[in-house]
């Protein structure tokens, strides 16, 4: 067994966002807006033009031919019966009704939404209007807002308020309905939605429903593996739990965030990639991280997340990295220009999938870029007039490549001046980074893909968190859930001695962290130091107590020890107390159906696995281990059933390859078996018993010379294996190599002079000559 | 054959001025009740200053206004000021106005101005905008027309809440009889669906 139970805190990046608006008054507000005169005089112009005579109309830009299909491409996406917008532009009223508008959002780039310069990172569904687009709708208006002939305008879009996917395979509701106020500043709510099935399932693409739509400005979907957020707040989550950003418990497991589950009005279905859904285990919880604008009279918001499921887990494993100045975020008051930058090397080739730029109100200008190791620069994105309201992620049309080396860099200034708007704070204050809106970040998401990953070597996300995390820790030494992660990522390497180091670097800044001295005390037992580890975990356990916090995992942690070390009457005790505390935690029970069968009890032991897969189907103890017993028992389609899973969630475990290996092969999947065994054998090349199962499979497919190859290096590991040297003999004389076969039969022999079948196989060669 | 610029303007502030004769005196409608009551004066026995909220059902940011607006409405009501919630889009019909009202909780005074003489009265081109009118001798002269406050930029960009409440200051300058301070910007919202003539 290969239970591993090391804690991981990575900070929820996900989080975060918001909208509101910004823009400085005396500035950049002033450049781009009419005075009171000029508005005036626009609307005379229309109205005058309006009037005028239509002797030219046949050469005007008509609302049928030229107008309608811009629209319809641009803006009512959202700007639709019931739609986001605020108002409808589907038809030629509509149009000529908010014309004045129209015009002054489209000149001054406010609409459609897009705030990336061209030519700075080469995005997908680019919503920028191009300059004669802008200058057709000018047009248009300028010349009256002709109609022309209706039969020329291609049919509206349909558009309706249900799901524009089709039936979800699974709807989630918020608990309880918002209750927006009419009036007042806008508001950040993270709201939480359970996920209530038992099995684990794949999302390939999710849709949100608000209702009104017209107030919900954005939604940014997270991951809350553990339900963290709604046990901190356990008397009020189902109303929601204030604020702009996060800060998530990840758990136990290396699962970094690994998609931008960002939601706004203008793309509500989130399609992700194939071979790139995202998870949902039993327990986990979905939060929405919503931004609500009043909207002048009371509302009651409701929220609906419809998932669409795949059977496929990814075959590929994105993982979201930042790079922030939050370390350097100390803006004095009326500075209208104050710089951090950061920068990141990758440890590996990436691709970059999409990127997301994130600051609240006094974010300004914002650049991200790459330095290759050959020295070209390649940007990723440039903002130069940042405004929360309108933030989204930006995916790329085309992934881009950034070899191992490259630099990664972002350079963002901000404006904490009276002249912008958006400033909180009235006169200015000093702002440093927080989690509040009146707090400031300065983060710029990637998401990236590992490639041309070598075969053998730790996961890349591990590499990628290990970079990252020094990055943070070079900038802010004391930062103890940056030390955490990276002790963490070095745990996941099976790099535990460098992880010990780590973890005692953080518990010498906090030496009463119950969760550290836990972790320490994995990392010190992946290291082989168990005594030490049995005494990290036993302080982790004092302190529980001292300070009435669960010690779960630092008593189940030690209660495995005791397996391991075949005390298993002793753990079975120690298990049974545990459930009395954490009995919803399926490890616990897991571990202890492991126990009960290390001491014999596989009834008992079954009947713990079973429960614990009731908790947690995906529970990799009761997987591996009822798979294993069915896999020994001859129940293969059970077998691989439950064993493919546990290779899933254990891919480093040999004994999961080995017994899926033997599934396979019981069910006469010869081929998978050795994919199996050769994951096995990539694993654990110095292991003897897995170059003779390779070998056996070889054999039996009709790989005689390869099968040989590998028993030969089961033997230089196990030289005084009989067997062995009697199952290479026999392959030999499969092959026709009669003197190497007598030899390898006689060392046989010479191990085991009764070795009935090596006799019989000697007699065999002999007999041939 | 067009007079001069400057005499063109002369000549418009002679006709509000006449309007607001009109108006004070009763001799024709200044715009229609939800009944489709005409309403034949703005101010009433004890109103010392009128104001006047221009609306659109259908404008957002006019619609965000509608909390400020009602407690302005509360606050200066019992000093004898009379708030009117005008409606001068000719798609704001009785019964449109009726349901927003209703769903806005909008209880105050209400004008539908289909003809837009009040708008042009009061010189408003946008949905919100606001005019402060005294009261004297039974005549309306405007002291204040513009933006409610300055939280509104332009469309688009707002400030997470106003810093200067142009409005109120002018009510309350007006009921004071000190001098009205002007708006320190333009109003921001939808413009007046202005009547073609």
């Amino acid at each position: 067994m290969k239970t591993q139970r090391i804690a991981v805190a990575v900070p929820v990046l996900t989080a975060v966002l918001y909208l509101v608006c910004r823009l400085p008054e005396g500035t950049r507000a002033a450049s781009r807006m009419p005075a009171r005169g000029e508005g005036a005089a626009t609307l005379a112009a229309i109205g005058a033009l309006g009037r005028s005579g239509a002797s030219h109309a046949e050469d005007r830009e008509t609302w049928s031919r030229d107008i309608a299909p811009l629209l319809y491409r641009h803006c009512t996406t959202c700007h639709h019966p019931g739609g986001a917008g605020p108002f409808s532009l589907l038809t030629y009223a509509d149009a000529r009704r908010w014309a004045p508008q129209v015009l002054a959002v489209t000149q001054s780039r406010f609409m459609p939404p897009w705030l990336p310069e061209p030519g700075y990172g080469d995005f997908a569904d680019v919503r920028r209007l191009s300059d004669d687009e802008r200058a057709l709708i000018q047009r248009w208006i300028d010349g009256g807002m002709t109609q022309g002939d209706p039969k020329e305008a291609p049919p509206p879009p349909h558009y309706d308020s249900t799901w524009q996917l089709g039936q979800p395979d699974l709807v989630l509701d918020a608990p309880r309905p918002v209750a927006l106020q009419a009036g007042g500043t806008d508001i950040f709510l993270n709201l939480i939605m359970p996920y209530p099935l038992k099995e684990t399932r794949y999302i390939r693409a999710m849709e949100i429903l608000p209702s009104p739509a017209r107030v919900v400005h954005h939604a940014n979907v997270f991951i809350d593996r553990l339900g963290s957020l709604r046990r901190s707040h356990p008397g009020d989550w189902e109303d929601g739990v204030p604020g702009m950003d996060l800060l998530m418990d990840a758990g136990n497991r290396f699962e970094p965030d690994s998609h931008f589950l960002f939601w706004k009005p203008d793309s509500p279905a989130l399609v992700e990639p194939g071979g790139m859904p995202w998870r949902l285990d039993s327990g986990n919880d979905l939060g929405l991280n919503i931004h609500l604008k009043p909207s002048g009279k009371p509302e009651t918001v409701t929220m609906r997340v419809g998932l669409y499921f795949t059977k496929d887990p990814p075959v590929h494993q994105p993982m979201l990295l930042q790079l922030a100045g939050d370390d350097k975020l100390d803006i004095p008051a009326g500075d209208s220009n104050f710089v951090v930058e950061d920068s990141l090397t990758l440890p590996v080739d990436v691709q970059v999938l999409g990127v997301y730029p994130h600051a609240h109100y006094l974010g300004h200008d914002m650049e991200g870029w790459a330095i290759l190791p050959g020295g070209e620069k390649k940007w990723l994105v440039w903002i130069k007039d940042w405004d929360i309201n309108r933030q989204s992620v930006y995916r790329y049309r085309v992934p881009v490549l950034l070899p191992q080396g490259t630099v990664l860099h972002m350079k963002y200034s901000f404006d904490n001046s009276e002249d912008n708007p958006h400033n909180p704070h009235s006169p200015p204050v000093r702002v440093h980074a927080g989690n509040r809106s009146e707090d400031e970040m300065s983060h710029l998401w990637l998401q990236v893909l590992p490639v041309n990953t070598p075969a053998k070597g730790p996961d890349p996300r591990l590499l990628l968190e290990e970079a990252w995390m020094r990055n943070r820790v070079s900038k802010s030494p004391l930062d103890r859930l940056s030390l955490y992660n990276l002790a963490a990522a070095l745990a996941g390497q099976e790099r535990f001695t460098e992880a010990a180091i780590v973890f005692r670097q953080e518990l010498s800044i906090d030496p009463k962290n119950a969760r550290t001295l836990t972790a320490l005390g994995a990392a010190l037992e992946g290291a082989g130091q168990t005594r030490q580890a049995e005494e990290s975990y036993r302080e982790a356990i004092a302190i529980g107590v001292e300070t009435g916090v669960s010690s779960c995992d630092p008593r189940f942690n030690l209660a495995r020890l005791q397996v391991r070390s075949g005390n298993y009457s002793e753990a079975e005790m120690e298990f049974r107390q545990l459930l009395e505390s954490c009995p919803e935690d399926a490890g616990i029970r897991s571990t202890l159906g492991a126990a009960l069968l290390g001491a014999g009890r596989q009834d008992d032991a079954v009947r713990e696995f079973n429960r614990a897969l009731e908790l947690d189907a995906g529970d990799p103890t009761a997987l591996f281990n009822l798979g294993a017993m069915a896999a020994d028992s001859g129940n293969t389609d059970q077998a691989v059933k439950l064993l493919e899973p546990a290779v899933r969630a254990w891919p480093a475990s040999v004994d999961a390859h080995e017994k899926l290996a033997l599934a396979y092969a019981q069910s006469g999947r010869l081929n998978d078996a050795l994919e199996q065994l050769r994951s096995a054998a990539a694993l654990t090349p110095g292991d003897a018993m897995v170059h003779e199962l390779l070998s056996q499979v070889l054999g039996d497919l009709g790989h005689t010379q390869e099968a040989i190859g590998e028993l030969k290096q089961a033997l230089q590991l196990n030289a005084g294996d009989a067997d062995g040297w009697n199952n290479l003999g026999a392959l030999e004389l499969r092959a026709g190599q009669a003197d190497a076969a007598r030899a390898d039969l006689e060392h046989a022999l010479r191990i085991n002079p009764e070795h009935p079948q090596a006799k019989a196989n000697l007699a065999r060669v002999e007999g041939r000559n | 054959m067009p007079l001069p610029a400057f005499y063109r303007n002369v000549a418009t502030l002679a006709l509000i001025a006449a309007f607001a004769a009109m108006c004070a005196y009763g001799t024709g409608p200044m715009g229609f009740d939800l009944h489709g009551k005409p309403i034949p004066e703005l101010a009433g026995p004890g109103v010392r200053v009128v104001v006047l909220f221009f609306a659109a059902s259908d404008c957002p940011i006019s619609n965000r206004y509608v909390p400020e607006v009602a407690r302005l409405s509360r606050e200066f009501s019992s000093q004898g000021v009379r708030f009117w919630w005008v409606y001068p889009n000719v798609g704001d019909t009785a019964a449109v106005v009726e349901q927003h009202n209703r769903e806005f909780s909008i209880s105050g005074y209400t004008l539908l101005d289909p003809k837009q003489t009040v708008t042009a009265m009061a010189h408003a081109s946008t949905t919100s905008e606001a005019a402060v009118f005294l009261v004297n001798g039974g005549r309306l002269r405007e002291v204040y027309d513009g933006r409610i406050d300055d939280r509104y930029i332009s469309i688009g960009q707002e400030r997470p809440r106003p810093e200067h409440h142009d409005l109120e200051v002018a009510i309350a300058a007006a009921l004071a009889g000190k001098p009205v301070p002007q708006p320190g910007g333009r109003p921001v919202g939808c413009s007046i669906v202005f009547l073609q003539k």
